[in-house]
Formats: structure tokens, C-alpha cells, sequence
């Protein structure tokens, strides 16, 4: 019976990404109906951007979301002490324990139309746009987890759990589009506040031949000053939290 | 003519039938199978206005069912039943003003407001007279101890303070039939006591027909004359409570106090408790007068009494057999 | 009638007074929900740039105003989610409103509509922001305004009974979430919510015509930016009041049937 359920749920999964997909791709039909490119964007282009966008939310819901969901929770009923007393790095821990399985149904879909669009681009991926590809998505994705453990360990008291996932879910969907589309201090907040640009359009410009290994240069030293901020921010958070529930 | 009047009331479920393995698990993809479940089985039981009815039996024995159906929410599948002389499931508007259904562990009241909202809410959908709204609010605030309660907003009651604020508002319009339904699970002994005290009083004031479904016999005894046991969708037993313990206990208990008792005393029958001048027995209802007898002649005994175990200790046992005997 | 009036202003109230408590989950919500709009603006302002100035007959400023009377729109017209009926169904709140000696879709109505006079504040300073950034092209007369607050209303009208109706299937089976998804993802693409339907291909725009999605979104917007003749606008209003009582219809049908099998089956 738990096999069935099972099923059902997967079902339910693939048809809601369907769905979705058949959005996206209205969208970019539509889109060029009117225009041949999109600020020097090609059709296949675009639709590799919406792939890395599908699959790169996919990884988000999956892995990300649900960890952080868990450690609101588990501040605000007071059971992170559980967390901490174990004897691993709380931090590792908090990011790590909650896997929403459901989600790889996106990951599969986006990395589906990303190979349907790199089949169709003018020029074919060679090993360094490759590599650079799969780099890229690494630093974006632990871009994204850093934003995120940020934000919930500094905003958490403030705004329930639901507020943010909505608030990052609307938000999220603007990385469906390259970021150059956007006006400067969009764009820039795109980039440096919540860094969609560097996890989806940063990779799709790899694939596309457009990367500059400035970008790269920035990408790498960003993920690395995130990822000693939010180690920082983690800490303040846990000695707040301590001196709080005492 | 009763202000509740059943007669054969049947209700059954279907329920899909489980089965382990995967194979099961996709011909029921296919081809759902069902079993009928009979919740209410064939009850019969007239409740004239003013009386307060108390309503046991285990969890799963049909009661819930029972009360849903009196109040409308679901239609019998036989039987007849009939509340201040509607058809319940009709659901009409004056049928529906007339009642009043209190869930133990169901919130009407809106969560984030004072009570006080709530009930100005509830004036209107029952479209109460200013006056009589008024009337009653401030009388159960009264009876209630509502004064500190009413204006803050619900979720910061405890639960006695919210289930207080709950049947107060469920009140409001001065229903003719209350069912309730398990209102003081969850409570604390002064929380209990006050709302069985309130519910009386309720009825003694305004004539209202209680039907009180519960686990704690105390809510019972305290307020209910007549119980009616449901067991498996059966009607076990319809009467006083007194005879409650005459039908279903099975043993007594006989208490003799005498000056030194002995070491052992198991020749005599079996001993539950022991005190210094004190010993207690527990025997069948057929050995009592024996024992009685016997203690009396052999010892020099000041005190003898003779008691039914306690209603609840009844009850447990009634529910404890399987139940096919008391049909 | 004066005791539903005053049953729907008490509903009001207190959802008034509720989701004032609330206000910052509000604002979240609508700060996060204006990202959707704002996307399919800079998209399409690009491509009308690209194309010299003007898409399918909208310039940027006609973008601008399009996308950002949508936003008003759009919380106007969010309402009772059809997935609010399997938590009513579990957790017996459909058991209270079926022991009020009210129809509960009163209730709803008049506690959405109480929410709307919250929302409608709120989002003025949020328009007030969308203005200043991207310059809409925009100036409606004072007839446009009353009409357009008609319109405005007749979409969360339509919208609400639609969506009512559409959760109410939810008493008969619990694997809803395929259709309601479809339902939105048509309603999306057919309702001016994703582009102005002029922009879609002319079968997709006969196609809306025939279903009740463009009343609620496209309809209202075009009201109030001009792109519809007065006589055209009452037309409009009378085809929300059309698609509202064919809405309401198909709610008390399926409430009826509804009712009557969940009595049967059980709660």
C-alpha cells in the first residue's frame, strides 16, 4: 500500500512539472512569436536558462528548503538543542538532514530540457564550457545555500517559515530569464542580494559559450566570502540562540 | 412527545479493504474492494425535554455517529430519528437554531480574537434579539467566571479557559438541545467541575435536553440520571445509573473493620486492600451475603459495608468483554 | 435581509480585524507576489524595445501600466483556494459550517470581501513604488475609476464563486490536486494573466472568450488603462455578472450533491 502511495505522489510529481515546462516553453514561444532574440539570447538558449532554472529549483526544494524549514522550526520549539549537543559541526548538521525526495522529479525535467536545448544550440558545448558548466552550478547552488542560511538565522524570529519560502519562491522565478534583461539595480540585486544570477544564469552562460573567466574569478571569491560570512552569521546565531533559551 | 425520538437507527461504513503486497496494492488500483462496517447498529431510545442523558461507551462504539446523526450531519442509512420534532439531516434553519453540538477538542471560536468578537459574530448568524444576546452573554460570563477571558484573544487561553469561552458561545442562542461531545477531555479537574456545575445549571434554568457523551465518569454521575451504553453500534443497557452496576457488575466489595484483624485472611475470600483495623474483599454478588455471614460469626466485627465497585471499574469491564453476549 | 447585512458585516469585521493581525504575513505575500508581474514586464519591455517601441500595440509605458494595475487586480481576485476544502473535510471545520443554520458560502464571501478593504490599502504604497520605477503610462478619468472599482469587484466576484465551486469537488474525491492545476495553468495562459490575450495568437484569443477566466484579470485591467470604450466596459460588467450567476449556480448544484454524499458516506 505505501508502494501505491508512493506512486501516486510520483504521478502527482511529473504531471505538476509537466505543467509547468508547458508553461515555460508558451512562454518562450510566445516570446519569440514577437522578436528573434532576447537581448542576444537565442530561442535554444533561453530554454537551456530554463532548463538549469527547473533543475536548479529542483535542488533547492530538494535539499535546501526543507533543512531550512526543519531549523525554524526547531528554533522556535527550542529543540535545536538536540542538534547541538551531538558531537558533529551543528552547522553541517542543520544543512544536511532533511531531503525532500520528491523534488529530483525537477532536477530530472530541468536537466531533460537542458539537453533538449544544448542539442539545438548553434554552437556545440565543448569540454571547457562543460566544465565550467558544471563548476558554476556547483558555486550557484552553495551560493543559494548560504543565502538562505542567512537569512534564516538572522530573519527567523521575525517571519514565519511560510512568509520566506513564499516570499523566495516568487522571487526565485526571475532566474528564469537571463539577468541581463533586467534594469541595473535588479540586476544587481539579482546578483549580490539573492544570487539567482550566479546559479542559473551564470551556468547557462558557460554552456552558451558567454562565460568570461572574469565572471568565473567573481563567482569563486563570492562563494568563498559567503561561505566564511555565513559561517560567522551561524555562530552569532547559535550564542544568541543559547543566551536566549537559557 | 420527546424532544428526541430514534427508532432502529442503523448506520454502516464502507470501508476499503487493505491488503499487504504489491500485487494487492495494484489490482486495488484497479478494482477497489469494500466492507461494510456497522457503526450504529438498530439503536432505539426516546429522550423526553429536560432530561440529561449520558451517552458512554468505548471510543469506536458508535457514539460519535450517534450524535452526528441527531445533530444532522449525517443521514442514517436505516431507521427513523427525530429532534424537537425534525428530520435532523434536512438541516433546516429553525431545527438548527434550536441546537447546539460541543466537540471536546473543536474550536468555533475564531482563533486570533477575543471571544467577545466571536460572540457578537454569532449574534448575527443566529439573528439574536440585541436584548436576549446580551441577557445571555452576560449570564454565562457570570456562571462562568468569563469576566478576564472574553477580551483576549483565544489562542492565549489555556484549555479550560478556551473550552469555558467555547460552550458560552455555543450557548449564546439558548438551544433547546445540547449534544456534547467529550467537553471536558483535556481538562483539569476545576476546569470539569465548573462546566458540569455550568451545564446543570444550564438545563435546570432553560428545560434543555442534554445529551452528554464522555470518558470521565465523574461528568456522568455528576450530571446525568439516565445512561444509555452503546457497545459495537449496540444498545447495551438504557436506564438509571444506579442500575447500571446492578446489570453489569459481576462482584461487590465488603469493607469490615474489627480490632486486630489476622495475618491471613484468604480462607474467607480475596483480599484487595488492607488497613490496620481495616480489610476489604471482593467477591461475586452470589458469594456477598455468604462472606457477609461467615465474617460476622467469626469476628468481632464494628463496621461491615457492602459496595458496588465503582462505576467506572464497571464500565471498563463491560467494555473489556466482547460483546456479543449482551445481544 | 438587513440580518444578512448584518451578518456580513460582522464576517467582515472580523476578518478585518484578523488579518490586520496578520499584516506583516500580508505584506510578505504581496511583496513576494509582485516579483511574477514585474518578470513579465522587463521580458516584454525588452522585446517591445527590440522591436522599436511597441509590442502587439503596447508600448513600455502601456506595459508598465498593464502589468501594475495587475497587481491590484490579482490580489482582488486571489480567493478561497479549492484546496482549502480537504483540510475543512479532516479537520472538521466543514462539520461547524454544517451545524450553522447559515449556507457557509456567505461566510467566505463576506470574509473575503472584509480581507479585500485590507488588501486594497495595502497595496497602495506597493503601487506607489511600481510607479515611481517604471513609469506607467497612465491616466484615467474619474468615470474610468468608478467603473474600473465596478470591474474590480465583478472579477473577485466571478473568480470566488468559480473557485468555490471548483473545491467543491473535493467532497467527492480527494485526488483533486491534477485538476485544480490544470484549472490554473488554462486559467493562466487564457485569463491575461501571463501576457494581454492580444498578444496570443487569435484562436487562443477566441478560445477565452468562451470561459469565464479573462473577466477576472484581463477585463478589470483593461478597464482602467483605456483600452476599452464605454460601451465596451458595461458589456464587460454584464459578462462578470453572467459568468458570476453561472458560477453560483454550479456552486449551489454541487453543494446540494456534495452535502448530501458527504451525509451518506460520513465524516
Amino acid at each position: 500500500m505505501n508502494e501505491l502511495q508512493y506512486r501516486v505522489n510520483l504521478v502527482v510529481q511529473v504531471f505538476q512539472s509537466a505543467l509547468a515546462v508547458a508553461t515555460g516553453l508558451v512562454g518562450l514561444w510566445l516570446v519569440f512569436s514577437q522578436t528573434d532574440d532576447l537581448v542576444g539570447w537565442g530561442a535554444p538558449e533561453l530554454l537551456a536558462v530554463m532548463g538549469v532554472h527547473i533543475a536548479m529549483g529542483g535542488v533547492i526544494q530538494m535539499v535546501i528548503e526543507p533543512n531550512m524549514a526543519k531549523l525554524m522550526d526547531d528554533v522556535r520549539r527550542g529543540t535545536l538543542d538536540y542538534v547541538l549537543t551531538k558531537p558533529a559541526d551543528s552547522q553541517a548538521l542543520v544543512s544536511m538532514r532533511e531531503v525532500r525526495i520528491w523534488s529530483f522529479v525537477d532536477v530530472v525535467v530541468g536537466a531533460i530540457v537542458l539537453g533538449v536545448a544544448v542539442v539545438n544550440l548553434e554552437r556545440s558545448v565543448g569540454w571547457i564550457d562543460a566544465a565550467g558548466f558544471a563548476a558554476a552550478l556547483l558555486l550557484g547552488a552553495i551560493m543559494i545555500y548560504c543565502f538562505w542560511l542567512i537569512l534564516t538565522t538572522t530573519a527567523f524570529r521575525l517571519v514565519r517559515v511560510e512568509n520566506i519560502l513564499e516570499l523566495f519562491q516568487g522571487v526565485y522565478q526571475a532566474g528564469r530569464w537571463p539577468v541581463a534583461i533586467y534594469p541595473f539595480w535588479l540586476r544587481t540585486s539579482l546578483t549580490f542580494l539573492v544570487p539567482l544570477a550566479f546559479a542559473i544564469t551564470v551556468p547557462a552562460e558557460s554552456l552558451t559559450s558567454r562565460l568570461t573567466p572574469g565572471t568565473f574569478v567573481l563567482a569563486s571569491s563570492f562563494t568563498a566570502a559567503l561561505l566564511i560570512v555565513t559561517r560567522i552569521v551561524w555562530r552569532v546565531g547559535l550564542r544568541y540562540y543559547s543566551g536566549a533559551s537559557a | 412527545m420527546p424532544a428526541i425520538h430514534v427508532d432502529g437507527l442503523t448506520k454502516l461504513y464502507r470501508v476499503p479493504v487493505r491488503q499487504a503486497g504489491l500485487r494487492a496494492s495494484v489490482r486495488s488500483l484497479v478494482k477497489r474492494r469494500f466492507r461494510d462496517v456497522v457503526a450504529v447498529d438498530d439503536i432505539s431510545f426516546d429522550i423526553e425535554p429536560g432530561e440529561v442523558v449520558g451517552f458512554l461507551g468505548p471510543n469506536g462504539a458508535g457514539k460519535t455517529t450517534t450524535l452526528k446523526m441527531l445533530s444532522g450531519l449525517l443521514h442514517p442509512d436505516a431507521g427513523v430519528v427525530e429532534v424537537l420534532g425534525h428530520t435532523p439531516s434536512h438541516r433546516r434553519r429553525e431545527f438548527l437554531s434550536r441546537i447546539t453540538l460541543v466537540m471536546g477538542n473543536r474550536n468555533q471560536l475564531s482563533w486570533d480574537l477575543p471571544a467577545l468578537d466571536s460572540f457578537e459574530l454569532n449574534k448575527s448568524i443566529y439573528r439574536l434579539e440585541p436584548e436576549s444576546f446580551v441577557e445571555a452573554r452576560d449570564e454565562y460570563v457570570e456562571l462562568l467566571g468569563l469576566e478576564t477571558l472574553v477580551d483576549k484573544p483565544v489562542r492565549n487561553l489555556s484549555l479550560g479557559e478556551r473550552m469555558k469561552v467555547e460552550i458560552a458561545g455555543a450557548l449564546l442562542h439558548r438551544p433547546d438541545v445540547l449534544f456534547l461531545d467529550e467537553p471536558t477531555i483535556g481538562l483539569d479537574v476545576t476546569a470539569q467541575r465548573k462546566l458540569r456545575e455550568f451545564v446543570a445549571e444550564y438545563s435546570r434554568r432553560y428545560g434543555a435536553t442534554v445529551m452528554l457523551t464522555s470518558h470521565y465518569m465523574a461528568d456522568v454521575v455528576a450530571l446525568a440520571k439516565r445512561v444509555i451504553v452503546i457497545h459495537h453500534g449496540r444498545l447495551l443497557y438504557d436506564g438509571g445509573l444506579g442500575g447500571l452496576a446492578a446489570r453489569f457488575a459481576s462482584s461487590k466489595k465488603i469493607t469490615v473493620t474489627m480490632a486486630a484483624p489476622p495475618a491471613d485472611l484468604s480462607p474467607y475470600g480475596p483480599v484487595i486492600a488492607r488497613e490496620t483495623d481495616k480489610v476489604t474483599f471482593e467477591v461475586s454478588r452470589a458469594e456477598t451475603s455468604g462472606l457477609a455471614a461467615r465474617l460476622l460469626r467469626d469476628f468481632e466485627v464494628s463496621d461491615l459495608t457492602i459496595e458496588d465497585p465503582p462505576i467506572e471499574d464497571v464500565i471498563e469491564r463491560v467494555f473489556e468483554e466482547p460483546g456479543d453476549d449482551w445481544a | 435581509m438587513i440580518a444578512y447585512t448584518r451578518m456580513y458585516a460582522g464576517w467582515a469585521r472580523v476578518a478585518i480585524l484578523e488579518q490586520f493581525q496578520y499584516r506583516v504575513a500580508n505584506y510578505f505575500y504581496m511583496i513576494g507576489m509582485v516579483a511574477e508581474p514585474v518578470i513579465y514586464l522587463v521580458v516584454w519591455s525588452t522585446v517591445a524595445e527590440q522591436r522599436g517601441g511597441a509590442v502587439g500595440g503596447f508600448t513600455a509605458g502601456d506595459l508598465a501600466a498593464y502589468y501594475i494595475v495587475w497587481t491590484l487586480v490579482r490580489n482582488m481576485n486571489i480567493v478561497l483556494t479549492p484546496y482549502a476544502w480537504e483540510q475543512r473535510i479532516k479537520e472538521g471545520e466543514l462539520v461547524t459550517d454544517l451545524l450553522r443554520p447559515v449556507h457557509p458560502v456567505h461566510r467566505d464571501l463576506a470574509y473575503f470581501g472584509g480581507w479585500k478593504l485590507v488588501v486594497i490599502v495595502m497595496w497602495l504604497p506597493i503601487a506607489a513604488v511600481l510607479t515611481w520605477i517604471f513609469r506607467p503610462s497612465l491616466d484615467p478619468s474619474a468615470a474610468e475609476i468608478g467603473l474600473f472599482a465596478v470591474a474590480l469587484w465583478g472579477g473577485f466576484f466571478v473568480r470566488f464563486f468559480a473557485l468555490w465551486a471548483l473545491g467543491l469537488v473535493t467532497l467527492w474525491t480527494t485526488r483533486v490536486s491534477a485538476l485544480f492545476e490544470l484549472y490554473f495553468t488554462a486559467e493562466l495562459l487564457l485569463s491575461g494573466r501571463l501576457v494581454p490575450l492580444s498578444l496570443m495568437p487569435t484562436w487562443v484569443q477566441t478560445l477565452a472568450d468562451f470561459l469565464p477566466f479573462q473577466w477576472a484579470f484581463q477585463f478589470p485591467i483593461e478597464t482602467l488603462i483605456g483600452r476599452r470604450s464605454t460601451a465596451e466596459i458595461w458589456l464587460g460588467i454584464g459578462m462578470q455578472a453572467l459568468w458570476t450567476c453561472v458560477a453560483i449556480g454550479v456552486t449551489a448544484v454541487l453543494w446540494r450533491r456534495g452535502t448530501r454524499r458527504f451525509a451518506a458516506v460520513g465524516g
